[in-house]
């Protein structure tokens, strides 16, 4: 064991005994499996039978199909068969992705196959099924359809012109969504402030880039009525619903198994059109069918994220106290709203966490949301939070330098006081258990930021522009059913786990909580052993199966420690509860006399114990030694949900130290600190890795990822080499450090850590800019900040 | 993303190689196959067959042939940055190529294939123009030697003819008052740049008396500025001047990460950038 950190959570009892892994960075088991290649990924699945899929993909963005003509494909080597929505449709109802909670949506129906219109580049129109993929690609070269391209709503800022595109004519317009949250009167606050500052940001769309693409393999067996579906998605109790639904299939007969998942960032817990072609498919065919994205069909139809342009307003009074603050914010999500989570939500968030740290008693948001004919826009990592912290955190700083204050002290004048929790953001969001000033003062702790200045004012002198940013924010973490449940989504918002000790005195756990990667299984053991009283080693877990799991959400919105973690230490406490009452009556002594350490029941009070081993063979094996009227139960299943609020927010404080190349325009970042309040940390080695990636794709966001489109709506760098993500060169130095609130709803305390770096980053790293910047006048608003877009504000080219 | 159907060829010896290539016009030969194995699965390109030419033996040496350092067509660039000749009688490529890609692809890529294939975007072809480097080709007619100038003429356009093969590339030796100057501005490490600039200087002391400048990135083959370099000889580092200059003589052509006025932009800051190196 190592890395013990001071478990600050007194409902966890003692780190100073035996087995006390909650709080310590033991290093997890599953990581080696993948080190020496013996992960079960979807493409490594090959089932009898089994025939792959290609798909005819729009080439336009908006196009009219006036007829596919399918005859040479169907005649090609090892082909099956040809789909066009005719065929999958006969099995395959459509969705369509509203919700009811948050006012009206307005998105048409959608289908797993384009039929009369294509409405973006990348949407499936027809599939080919043949024995290999790549004998579907070539029949795929066969397919002739007859397109008729239309005109293409490319631009979100025109959407809504009177002479713009309509994409869905029968809704009259191209308005998906809107909402305006007003909390007290902005108007007349802005006329008492003694200074307003305004400014605009754009954020180009980007997308999650998995390691493992989107896949799935559909097995329908007609004997059983029974649909087995192996997919690499992060909710496999939604799918299983969604899959029965659409399909009309007993929900109790479809299976949905993930195993080895690689990254998902949010990308892979909607429903995309190609695979419930795929499994409608397999209901066709009674044979298993397989389709794996390729790195094209990821960048084309893998969801994409930010496609936002916002304003903002923040009116102070002389002593840098925020009086008021005004946000108006436009988002392109493609042609259709997603299902079944809408691609209402990263709109919604901007509203809500905008200026969230912060005590502003005037707030008003209107959020806009339009359809485009781009590839379909939805939730990724840290859903809405790069916008709602750049627009307040550079809001901030532009006030702080028209009223000279320093960057860090109009920061902790205006936050909402640590000790004032529960509490409510400016949009009127409760919030509870967060620790904007302490988490502040840690950072500044860490940072440095006279030695900064220092450096700064040094660096001017030789013509370098250095420059810094802090900023804070809030970050939605364990949801509740007021997420998504409320508005008539089947998506649990409870979680389950089930643990038993067996025969062989091994302890198993299942969760309905999914891994993609991030160390869930590993985290889910710890809890598990830490709050039973036995070694690591001796507990397996199970997980993403829905025949074999607890029912539950599974994997998303920094969800899996807080609540589920929550449902593995209630199960494990009452299985303890069930092993020491046999104990108790085995031994007869008093329960409370007995306690469990090292997979032993052991006297306090010294003497002779039990080994659970020995226990576990009594009861399965010789139940007869047992006292009369004892429950014999080894076994223990307990659930968790977060109740009354919508969510347990997290905070964090960042700080970021970056130099420009005045000549070429580059950025470097040269040192990045991350303060989080994750409330408990089971594993700190994983929270940190949490960090550090998500601080990677916002730097991604900030400086390099954008998916470029062309007028016509093709997008044009949809492969990895000019798709830009960072990669080690491109890593700084981060440091993480922590500030522990235990969350009031649970007795672990555990709340979300994996927003907060994708979140905050793009904030942080353009106010340094900023800060170096306004050395000579200039100033960047658009993400991400290219060398050219760098070069252009400083009046170079 | 599967390519679709071709033959499959492993020749066993260079005439091997040339005969099939002589007979079938849409054959292509793989060495590493670092650009050309994406262009197939992406379909960008269907030969009818695949000359594989990475088991021929002896056609990765590195040697000295009279005033000339020899890389045989097949070295990797891992093999050329480990090399102990390339690291004493030409080190600036040894820099260069820690700016090709990575590792994973710097071990399979070769250096007759980044020459043969002659991306506008990439450093050899640059290099084997700045230096006035030979490239050794091997038809049916037997060998021949082709200025590297001479051999660019268009995007991906190469004066290779359809029966040859690259098996080779001389580089003139360094003269002891000659360095070859390398820099280069991008995105992200080991991307293809923005803009790239290398410059064959002869200097007496730390003053350049003859400079040869030759871009990289920056239009569709290497791009020698001349003009620009007398310019520079004569009057000097001038922002302006030098940039009007490399207007007139290049023709920039933007791409994704930089418009054709970034490009030149960055070029006219990578003469100071390249010629700083020399003070240090």
């Amino acid at each position: 064991m190592d890395d013990l950190k001071v478990n600050q959570n007194p409902k966890l009892g003692s780190i100073d005994r035996p087995n006390s892994y909650i709080g310590r960075s033991v290093p997890r088991q599953n990581a080696k499996k993948h080190l020496d290649g013996g992960g079960q990924f979807v493409d490594d699945l090959t089932l009898p039978r089994m025939v792959h899929v290609a798909f005819l993909r729009s080439p336009f963005a908006h196009a009219e199909i006036k007829s596919i003509d399918v005859k040479n494909a169907k005649q090609s080597d090892g082909v099956i068969d040809v789909f066009t929505a005719k065929e999958i449709d006969e099995v395959c109802k459509p969705w369509v992705g509203v919700l009811g909670h948050l006012g009206e949506m307005r998105s048409p129906e959608q289908s797993p196959l384009a039929k009369n219109i294509a409405r973006w580049q990348g949407e499936p129109v027809a599939v080919v099924i043949a024995n290999s993929r790549a004998q579907a690609e070539d029949a795929l070269e066969l397919i002739e359809v007859d397109w008729l391209e239309k005109d293409a709503q490319v631009d979100m800022e025109t959407a809504l012109d009177p002479n713009a595109v309509i994409i869905h004519p029968e809704l009259g317009n191209n308005l998906f969504w809107t909402r305006t949250v007003n909390q007290g009167d902005v108007d007349k606050a802005f006329k008492e402030a003694d200074a307003v500052v305004e400014t605009t940001l754009d954020f180009a769309r980007h997308t999650g880039v998995t390691l493992e693409s989107r896949g799935i393999v559909a097995d329908w067996n007609k004997a059983e009525n029974k649909m087995t579906i192996y997919h690499n998605g992060q909710a496999p109790h939604m799918m299983q619903h969604i899959i029965a639904k659409h399909l009309d299939l007993n929900e109790g007969l479809v299976r949905i198994i993930s195993r080895d998942v690689g990254g998902s960032f949010g990308i892979k817990v909607h429903v995309y059109p190609d695979e419930m072609a795929v499994t409608a498919i397999s209901k066709k065919l009674g044979r298993p069918v397989k389709f794996i994205a390729d790195r094209l069909e990821s960048f084309t139809t893998d969801i994409h994220a930010r496609c936002h342009k916002i304003s903002g307003k923040l009116g102070v009074d002389k002593n840098g106290k925020i009086l008021a603050m005004e946000i108006d914010d436009l988002s392109g999500i493609g042609p259709f709203s997603m299902y079944p989570r809408t691609s209402a939500i990263e709109t919604n968030q901007v509203l809500n966490l905008s200026g969230a740290p912060y005590v502003i008693p005037n707030y008003k948001a209107v959020g806009t949301v339009v359809f485009q004919n781009k590839t379909p826009m939805c939730q990724y990592r840290a859903v809405g939070h790069p916008i709602a912290v750049a627009i307040t955190e550079a809001l901030i700083d532009k006030a702080a330098y028209k009223i000279e204050m320093d960057l860090d002290k109009i920061r902790k004048i205006n936050f909402i006081p640590d000790n004032s929790y529960p509490n409510k953001s400016p949009s009127g969001v409760p919030l509870e258990d967060l620790s904007h000033q302490a988490s502040m003062d840690k950072l500044l702790e860490i940072m440095d930021i006279k030695e900064i200045e220092t450096k700064k004012k040094d660096d001017y002198e030789k013509g370098i522009l250095s420059g810094y940013g802090v900023i804070s924010m809030c970050e939605v973490t364990n949801p509740s059913p007021l997420f998504y449940g409320v508005g008539g989504a089947h998506i649990s918002s409870q979680d389950g786990a089930s643990i038993r000790l067996e025969g062989s005195g091994a302890i198993h756990l299942s969760s309905s909580i999914t891994e993609q990667g991030q160390g869930t299984e590993a985290i889910m053991k710890q809890i598990a052993a830490d709050q039973l009283g036995v070694k690591l080693e001796s507990v397996r877990v199970t997980l993403g199966d829905t025949d074999a799991t607890p029912y539950g959400g599974g994997t998303w919105a920094s969800r899996g420690a807080g609540i589920g973690g929550e449902a593995v230490l209630k199960a494990a406490r009452k299985l303890k509860d069930n092993i020491l009452n046999i104990a108790a009556a085995i031994m007869q002594t008093d329960k409370d006399s007995l306690d469990i350490e090292d997979n032993n029941v052991i006297r306090k009070n010294g003497g002779e114990g039990i080994s659970l081993q020995k226990l576990a063979e009594t009861v399965y094996y010789r139940g007869h030694e047992i006292p009369k009227g004892t429950n014999p139960e080894l076994l223990a299943t307990a659930s968790f949900l977060i109740e009354g609020i919508p969510f347990v927010f997290t905070n964090s404080a960042m700080g970021c130290q970056i130099s420009i190349d005045q000549d070429t325009g580059i950025i470097k970042i040269n040192k990045f600190w991350a303060v989080e309040d994750c409330g408990t940390q089971i594993n700190p080695k994983l929270v940190e890795e949490q960090i550090r990636g998500g601080v990677i794709q916002g730097i991604g966001g900030a400086l390099f990822e954008e998916c470029v489109y062309d007028d016509q709506g093709n997008m044009q760098n949809a492969t990895m080499a000019d798709y830009l993500v960072p990669m080690a060169y491109e890593m700084p130095d981060i440091i993480v450090d922590h500030v522990t609130t235990n969350s009031g709803r649970s007795i672990i305390g555990a709340k979300g850590a994996g927003e907060a770096g994708t979140g905050g980053a793009p904030a942080v790293i353009m106010n340094a800019i900023n800060n170096a910047l306004k050395q000579v006048g200039a100033e960047v608003i658009s993400q991400p900040i290219t060398p050219e877009k760098v070069l252009k504000a400083l009046g170079k080219i | 993303m599967k390519a679709a159907d071709f033959s499959y060829h492993e020749a066993t010896n260079i005439q091997d190689a040339i005969n099939i290539k002589a007979k079938d016009e849409e054959a292509v030969i793989l060495a590493g196959g670092q650009s050309l194995l994406p262009a197939l699965n992406m379909r960008l390109s269907s030969p009818s067959c695949l000359i594989d030419i990475s088991k021929i033996s002896g056609l990765d040496d590195i040697k000295i042939d009279g005033d000339y350092l020899f890389i045989g067509a097949l070295a990797t660039h891992s093999h050329v940055m480990k090399n102990e000749l390339v690291l004493k009688r030409m080190p600036c490529l040894i820099d260069i190529l820690k700016m090709v890609a990575h590792p994973a692809i710097r071990n399979k890529g070769t250096h007759g294939g980044s020459i043969a294939y002659g991306d506008p975007a990439a450093e050899l072809p640059a290099l084997a123009v700045a230096t006035n480097a030979e490239i050794i080709v091997s038809g049916q007619n037997g060998d021949r030697s082709i200025h590297a100038k001479d051999f660019y003429l268009g995007l991906f356009e190469t004066a290779i003819n359809q029966d040859e093969i690259v098996i080779g590339i001389k580089y003139p030796l360094l003269k002891q008052e000659q360095a070859i100057l390398f820099e280069e501005v991008c995105r992200r490490h080991g991307d293809y740049a923005m803009a790239g600039l290398i410059a064959n200087v002869n200097k007496i002391g730390n003053k350049v008396n003859d400079l040869s400048l030759v871009y990289f990135a920056t239009g569709d083959k290497p791009d020698s500025a001349d003009k620009t370099a007398k310019l520079y000889l004569e009057n000097g580092y001038d922002y302006s001047n030098l940039k009007n200059s490399l207007n007139s003589e290049i023709d920039f052509a933007g791409d994704l990460n930089s418009s054709s006025e970034m490009k030149l932009h960055l070029a006219t800051i990578l003469i100071k950038k390249v010629l700083n190196k020399l003070e240090a």
